[in-house]
């Protein structure tokens, strides 16, 4: 078997080892979609507007609910194990072996996707309960791009947390600056509330940040309150971000290697 | 050829000092006082294929950084390493599928995976073909003798039993160099001697060339017939552990034993420097030429003398008088 497919298959048992973490992550999810969904219901209630920012309130439950499946998919939660790894010096383990370290924590997190059978059972429950809402888009086209756009969401999400990770090389513990990056990822990927929400200029923005890409722009895809073109230039931003991102990761390795050197010797 | 050379090998950390306090962390960001510190300081030796060497010397010595430098984890400030006729910092596939390192500090096996699984991926990194695993492993598991363990999640084993597996995971390549980074530190007495026999074992058998740091002297007086004493990032000694002994001992030990009550210190002071004084038992230092002579003179000065064993002085001691004296 090849080396990166082993490693796959090694990372998917792993994944699946802790089935009450897993199940535990569900709960506090369930539950947060639930209140999301429920404190947008009272707001246009409360409002008494139907159309709120263009938005209808089942358009804003669709959006949550398919905003958030997509964001689960590409998540990537890599900083923290990496930041162990460079701490405790296990990065040692992987340097004195033909092996990519990068390469290694990538197949570690598609592995992850094996616990997505647990998150997709969690959207159906909550997707059954607001079946009647829902708007539902069979159309190939845009659901093809939003494919394209998890993949490539997938993978800048992924080079984000390693790059924050590698930040242990200068400072050991990236908790804090982890949880930053979250924080406004979580404002700009319109997980909080839409972008359109917001003044124009954060919407333009969050065009060019990649965290748009990973919830705002494919639920307003689903939604078709985007066009195709306007998807496409996500895409082709995205790839631009994949390219930036390999530079930096290709620089700060290098760099945080010689600094790794001279710890704890 | 040799196997491992080393020549001048130098490796200095950068290091900047900053004063206690604010005003000191204010001043260190305008300005920082750099310092360097001489981790390797021009070490040279070579290995041959099939040596079993050990490397020993106090915390801070250097060992360390010499086998992050041989296994290619970081690189020389100066001088050269050669291992296998590769320059190991250059990080080649080449060189990597050749050697091993074992921590006994760390762990290398996931912890959350039985052993059987690391074992497996362990055989796809290294790109090892179906036979060569199986026999490989199926040998290292019966020798090591756990065939029962290999369900288990690693961090639910024992420490022994952990090292075992560690063990087969980085010998499953067969690697032609060895390098074991205190591989018996914190196992009990039969644990430690179980794997120092192995080792000692499959380096005679497989010609693996092995090169071993270690705080445990049974380790190296079992294992090594060369040792390598290093201190302050110094090579102080290269060689065997016999001559290491009537190196830098000039003293022998005479062991009296009394048959009835003791003998006291003035007494026994005259023949040599009294290093023990017990009720029935003492031991005197002598001259190593003056060994026989005084043990003859004991005898003959109407001592109560039951019986006299000379010997050489404790390996543990002699080393630590070696550290001491370099320090």
């Amino acid at each position: 078997m090849h080396k990166y497919l082993a490693l796959i298959r090694a990372n998917w048992q792993r994944a699946l080892t802790y089935r009450s973490t897993i199940l535990g992550y569900r709960v506090g999810e369930i539950a947060e979609m639930l209140f999301i969904l429920v404190l947008w219901t009272s707001v246009y209630s409360a409002s008494g507007e139907n159309v709120l920012r263009g938005f209808t309130l089942r358009e804003m439950i669709t959006y949550f609910l398919i905003g958030n499946l997509f964001n689960m998919v590409v998540r990537s939660f890599a900083s923290e194990r990496i930041a162990n790894d460079i701490k405790h010096g296990r990065l040692s383990t992987y340097l004195v072996r033909p092996i990519s370290y990068l390469a290694a924590n990538f197949m570690r997190q598609f592995a992850s996707l094996a616990t997505l059978i647990s998150v997709i059972t969690q959207l159906i429950l909550i997707t059954l309960f607001f079946l009647p809402v829902i708007i539902f888009n069979t159309d190939a086209l845009y659901l093809g791009i939003i494919a394209l756009m998890a993949i490539f969401a997938f993978v800048i999400e992924f080079m984000i947390s390693y790059l924050v990770g590698l930040i242990a090389f200068w400072t050991d513990e990236t908790d804090g600056i982890s949880s930053s990056i979250d924080r406004i990822k979580r404002i700009f990927s319109g997980g909080l509330f839409p972008i359109s929400f917001l003044p124009e200029v954060f919407a333009q923005i969050s065009f060019l940040l990649p965290f748009g890409y990973s919830l705002f722009v494919p639920a307003q895809l689903y939604l078709k309150k985007m066009d195709i073109s306007t998807g496409l230039y996500g895409i082709f931003v995205q790839a631009v971000w994949i390219v930036i991102l390999y530079g930096i990761i290709a620089f700060v390795w290098k760099r945080g290697l010689k600094r790794y050197e001279s710890v704890g010797i | 050829m040799s196997i491992i050379e080393v020549h001048n090998l130098s490796r200095t950390y950068k290091f900047y000092r900053k004063e206690p306090g604010f005003v000191g962390s204010m001043k260190s960001f305008f300005a920082r006082n750099i310092e360097h510190a001489r981790a390797v300081d021009g070490i040279s030796f070579s290995m041959e294929e099939g040596e079993l060497v050990g490397f020993l010397g106090p915390n801070g010595a250097g060992k360390t950084t010499t086998l992050k430098m041989l296994t290619g984890l970081i690189e020389p400030t100066s001088g050269t390493a050669s291992v296998l006729g590769h320059i190991p910092h250059r990080r080649e596939k080449q060189y990597q599928k050749q050697f091993s390192l074992v921590m006994g500090q760390k762990n290398q096996l996931w912890e959350d995976l039985p052993a059987y699984d690391a074992f497996l991926l362990n055989k796809a990194i290294y790109e090892l073909p179906d036979k060569e695993f199986k026999d490989q492993f199926e040998e290292l598991v019966e020798v090591l003798d756990v065939g029962k363990i290999l369900n288990v999640q690693t961090r639910k084993l024992s420490l022994g039993q952990r090292l075992k597996c560690e063990l087969i995971a980085a010998l499953l390549h067969n690697p032609k160099v060895l390098f074991l980074d205190e591989p018996t530190i914190g196992l009990d007495v039969v644990a430690q001697k179980n794997i120092r026999e192995f080792i000692k074992k499959y380096n005679r058998e497989r010609n693996t060339t092995v090169l071993l740091t270690s705080h445990y002297m049974e380790d190296i007086k079992e294992l090594c017939e060369r040792i390598i004493i290093i201190n302050k990032g110094k090579i102080i000694y290269d060689g065997s552990l016999d001559k290491l002994v009537k190196k830098y001992a000039p003293h022998k030990r005479l062991t009296v034993t009394f048959n009835k009550e003791g003998v006291g210190r003035e007494i026994l002071s005259r023949f040599g420097k009294l290093k023990y004084l017990g009720p029935h038992r003492s031991i005197i230092s002598v001259l190593r030429k003056d060994a026989p002579s005084v043990a003859a003179s004991l005898l003959s000065a109407g001592l109560p003398v039951d019986d006299i064993l000379i010997d050489e002085p404790d390996v543990n001691e002699v080393i630590r008088h070696i550290f001491e004296k370099a320090s």
